[in-house]
């Protein structure tokens, strides 16, 4: 298994992960300025922006790109994060030369056309009323909304009903404008290609870049929730809920994120865990029970989310609440320990199993503003982890008493049931499930 | 199976002749040959004097391997009143066993740095282990010991049918597009066992006994039912003698009769609507289409590559691009043992009605069994399977996924290639008469969700 390479092209940090055991290339290319732009009233604009440019690169139109793709076997997917935007694809070796033009043409040389434009608004309309069917995704949105109230994570990567209209073509150009240049693109390829070739890949796709050296703004520091609140979705004809706890996690720069998330990991990253065997195995509440820990530019939600039926809501609630006061009161054991940092460093192997995943991991570490190694030393940090750091990393970043509990059911079902399990609640919405602001 | 080149041949005996001389005969498998499998690997088949097959494809392209079991059991096997058994089966596998207490299969696994998961289908159930390339002898002794030594009692059962209850919510009852595969698959078969949900209906689940499940398992969790496909980086002599030494005292099993009626053609279209608290209306088709094994599965993978994969292909082109009915149109032809479903799904956009998508849809139907397709649409089509192919094999989990799949399916392992190879060669001809013999309105099934809101208003 070879190694990642690391080198710059025109300024721009470039990270190769060879591999000829199949003839595709893979190309990430991340663009260092996400969602966290957006303005106040224009959610969903740096999202809005990168598929109007991979739907009009080089004026094309939109028909005679995805012919062109088709014909050369690739793929070309758009993406926008909070932090990045990712276009990412993979291509028939022999079709590099040409996937390689069209991608540069994506990034150097969309006509961002007003038609087009007006399309892309409509069809993000139907798109964003479609995502009303799943249940989960309204819990979860509803979640970042009250808990990062405020915050640029609070808002929808995708926008809302409500914002669409304030995407005007005049915004999504001086978008466009400031947040294509060379200084805020990093490059990850894997595949059958050599450095040669990847430089010279590399150079096609970022030499006619703008050389501004602006940069995102980093966004502040999220506040955590006043005490505990909940916020309820109203669908009606729900036999299921969807719930999402969410409370403040760490950063990855924080000295004791690796820690915590060690401790993440006993509580709810896995079957063995604390959540999954109470919720699940010793209960049959919810097929699934799981806690994550994701990491940003600044520092993000650990989110707990279980589905339990709506008669098993509530109680199913005060459990997630007494395992994590738990949690942050006890610790872990050590066995517990041990067993997650063996977990953790040993499954390290399928995090770096093909090409595509070495690259793309170094790409994550640049984009987050790690050191580019920081993933080569990941297993000894992990088994470095003791017992009184974990147990201090929990009880230092996470506050059970300030929460947000989202749940997406029928309403007048459940509403007296989740308050009356939620000790310290400071406040109750509920939101009707087609809301224009969700 | 091929018989390979002498060198490899005679290489295998040798590691035969070794492990002879080593373990009880019921525990030597013989070697049955190989195939390529893709440019650089190959697979190569062994089986067991119970009648255990074990497929191995040594690639060492990262520290891994992938270990599944294949068990030629799927929903098709289940008998009215037992619906969902062997999805409930696939859960229990988890449970205790004489040597391993509750939750010790998955933390022994998870200690080890392995990835664990599970799927039923149609056809089959399948069990994967991916796992670290030093943790072969554990993930032999784990999958072995509960095929061996499972234990069924009462508690764990209760709650694992709990677990399954919660699923089907989660998976069909709340979710619209579930339940109209749901109801598709119900109004659209009649007598074949396809009708049946591979979940279960919920009384079906709510009704299961311990018994039923020892019943089953004893029925078709037999070696002589089961394949083993191992890819990636082990030692081959260790893998012979560790899955024989664990596997090969097992007795085979007398595996039941399947006792199934085929479906009938169709003569006459079938509708079904659902209504769902959703913003708009959805459009489901159901046209009965080939099995996996019939010779125009190719053809008709292709036409719904031309019809529906990409923005560029005629539907999402017409429906989500040029008209704007459309915010997703979707297609798929059953890959299973007998003939399943074409299926053909649209999402409508705000205040368009599931009939006027079905008059675009129809007439692009319409279209490609009047028309031949164009050389160029045939040949994007063929640009995108290849790479679907290539794309799906990164990863030994992968490559043993899609080996089972084929072995448990086709008895052919290596198929995706042939079938890849054998797309390339298909012409407009071939895809001509392909929908002219399937996509007839009378063999089709229509179900149409409508909005609750609308309907209130």
């Amino acid at each position: 298994m070879s190694q990642c390479i690391r080198f710059e092209v025109a300024g721009v940090p470039v990270i190769l992960a060879p591999s000829a055991a199949l003839p595709l290339v893979h190309v990430l290319v991340a663009r260092r300025f996400g969602a966290t732009t957006d303005p106040v009233d224009g959610a969903g604009l740096c999202r809005i922006a990168a598929r109007l440019a991979r739907r009009t690169a080089g004026g094309r139109a939109l028909p005679a790109i995805e012919e062109g793709l088709d014909r050369m076997g690739a793929s070309l997917v758009t993406d926008a994060g909070y932090s990045t935007v990712a276009f990412n694809g993979v291509t028939l070796k022999r079709s590099l030369g040409a996937y390689t033009e069209l991608l540069a043409d994506l990034l150097v040389r969309p006509s961002l056309d007003a038609n087009e434009h007006e399309r892309l608004l409509r069809e993000a309309r139907a798109e964003l009323l479609e995502a009303r069917d799943s249940d989960r995704a309204l819990a979860n949105r509803a979640l970042r909304q009250t808990l990062f109230a405020g915050h640029p994570y609070g808002r929808s990567v995708s926008g809302t009903l409500a914002s669409l209209p304030s995407l005007t073509l005049e915004r999504v150009r001086q978008h466009h404008a400031e947040a294509t240049q060379r200084s805020q693109f990093a490059i990850a390829l894997a595949g059958d290609l050599d450095e040669a070739a990847a430089r010279a890949l590399v150079l096609r796709l970022v030499s006619d870049l703008p050389d501004g050296q602006s940069t995102a703004p980093r966004p502040p520091e999220p506040k955590a929730p006043t005490g505990r609140q909940l916020v309820l979705v109203d669908k009606p004809e729900r036999t299921q809920t969807q719930i999402y706890l969410g409370l403040l996690g760490s950063h990855v720069e924080d000295p004791d994120h690796l820690a915590l998330h060690v401790a993440a990991t006993v509580f709810g990253g896995s079957f063995s865990s604390r959540l999954m065997q109470a919720v699940r195995v010793e209960r049959g509440w919810s097929y699934g029970a799981y806690a994550s820990l994701p990491v940003d530019q600044v520092r993000q939600a650990m989110t707990l989310w279980t589905f339990p039926k709506a008669e098993d809501c509530a109680p199913c609630v005060a459990l997630q609440l007494q395992l994590l006061e738990e949690l942050v009161d006890k610790g872990l054991t050590q066995r517990e320990l041990t067993g997650a940092r063996r977990m953790l460093s040993r499954s390290h192997a399928f995090a770096i199993d093909t090409a595509s995943k070495r690259a793309s991991l170094g790409l994550d570490a640049l984009t987050l503003g790690l050191p580019a190694d920081y993933y080569d030393h990941y297993v000894e940090r992990i088994n470095a982890v003791q017992l009184d750091e974990a147990n201090a990393a929990l009880r230092a970043r996470l506050d059970p008493s300030r929460l947000v509990v989202a749940v997406t059911g029928t309403a007048e079902n459940l509403r007296s049931g989740l308050e009356g399990v939620i000790p310290g609640l400071t406040s109750t919405q509920v939101l009707a499930y087609d809301s224009d602001t969700l | 199976m091929p018989q390979i080149s002498n060198p490899l041949l005679k290489k295998r005996q040798v590691l035969v002749q070794t492990i002879a001389a080593q373990l009880p005969p019921a525990c030597v498998p013989e070697y049955l040959g190989s195939v390529p499998f893709g440019a650089v690997l190959r697979v190569e088949r062994w089986r067991y004097p119970n009648g255990l097959t074990l497929l191995s494809c040594e690639d060492d392209c990262a520290p891994v391997f992938s270990y599944h079991s294949w068990v030629r059991v799927g929903s098709r096997h289940e008998r009215p009143t037992k619906t969902g058994l062997a999805h409930l089966f696939e859960h229990l596998m988890f449970g205790e066993t004489a040597e391993l207490g509750q939750g010790d299969y998955d933390r022994l696994l998870e200690e080890a740095g392995a990835e664990n998961n599970a799927s039923t289908w149609l056809d089959f159930t399948q069990y994967t282990v991916n796992a670290p390339a030093g943790a072969l002898s554990l993930v032999v002794k784990l999958e072995a010991e509960r095929l061996a030594h499972l234990q069924l009692v009462d508690e764990p059962v209760a709650r694992e049918k709990d677990v399954v209850a919660n699923e089907r919510r989660y998976r069909v009852d709340d979710d619209i597009e579930g339940a109209t595969s749901e109801l598709l698959w119900k109004t659209a078969f009649v007598r074949h066992p396809y009708r049946a949900p591979t979940i279960g209906w919920m009384e079906d689940i709510e009704g299961f006994t311990t018994e039923d499940c020892r019943e089953f398992f004893k029925a078709y969790y037999a070696p002589n039912n089961l394949c083993l496909v191992v890819v990636g980086d082990f030692p081959l002599r260790k893998l012979l003698e560790l899955v024989g030494k664990a596997y090969g005292e097992l007795p085979s099993g007398e595996l039941p009769v399947e006792d199934l009626w085929p479906e009938l053609p169709q003569s006459e279209e079938r509708r079904a609507e659902l209504t769902k608290p959703t913003p708009t209306e959805k459009l489901t088709l159901g046209y009965h289409g080939p099995a996996l094994g019939d010779a125009e599965h190719g053809a008709v993978n292709l036409l719904i590559e031309v019809l529906c994969a990409g923005r560029a292909s005629r539907l999402v082109r017409r429906l989500v691009h040029d008209e704007e009915l459309a915010t997703d149109v979707r297609a798929f032809v059953g890959p299973f043992r007998d003939p399943g479903l074409i299926e053909i799904s649209a999402v409508a956009r705000e205040g368009v009605t599931a009939e006027r998508l079905l008059a675009s849809i129809d007439d692009e139907l319409e279209r490609i069994k009047r028309e031949p397709v164009a050389s160029d649409e045939l040949e994007r089509a063929q640009r995108r399977t290849e790479l679907g192919l290539l794309a799906g094999l990164d990863t030994a989990d992968g490559k043993a996924s899609t080996l089972g799949f084929y072995e448990t399916l086709l008895g052919r392992p290596a198929a995706a290639f042939e079938r890849v190879e054998n797309w390339q060669r298909l012409t407009p001809s071939d895809l001509l008469r392909a929908a002219r013999r399937f996509f007839e309105p009378q063999q089709r099934t229509v179900v149409c969700v409508r909005s609750q809101q609308e309907a209130n208003t």
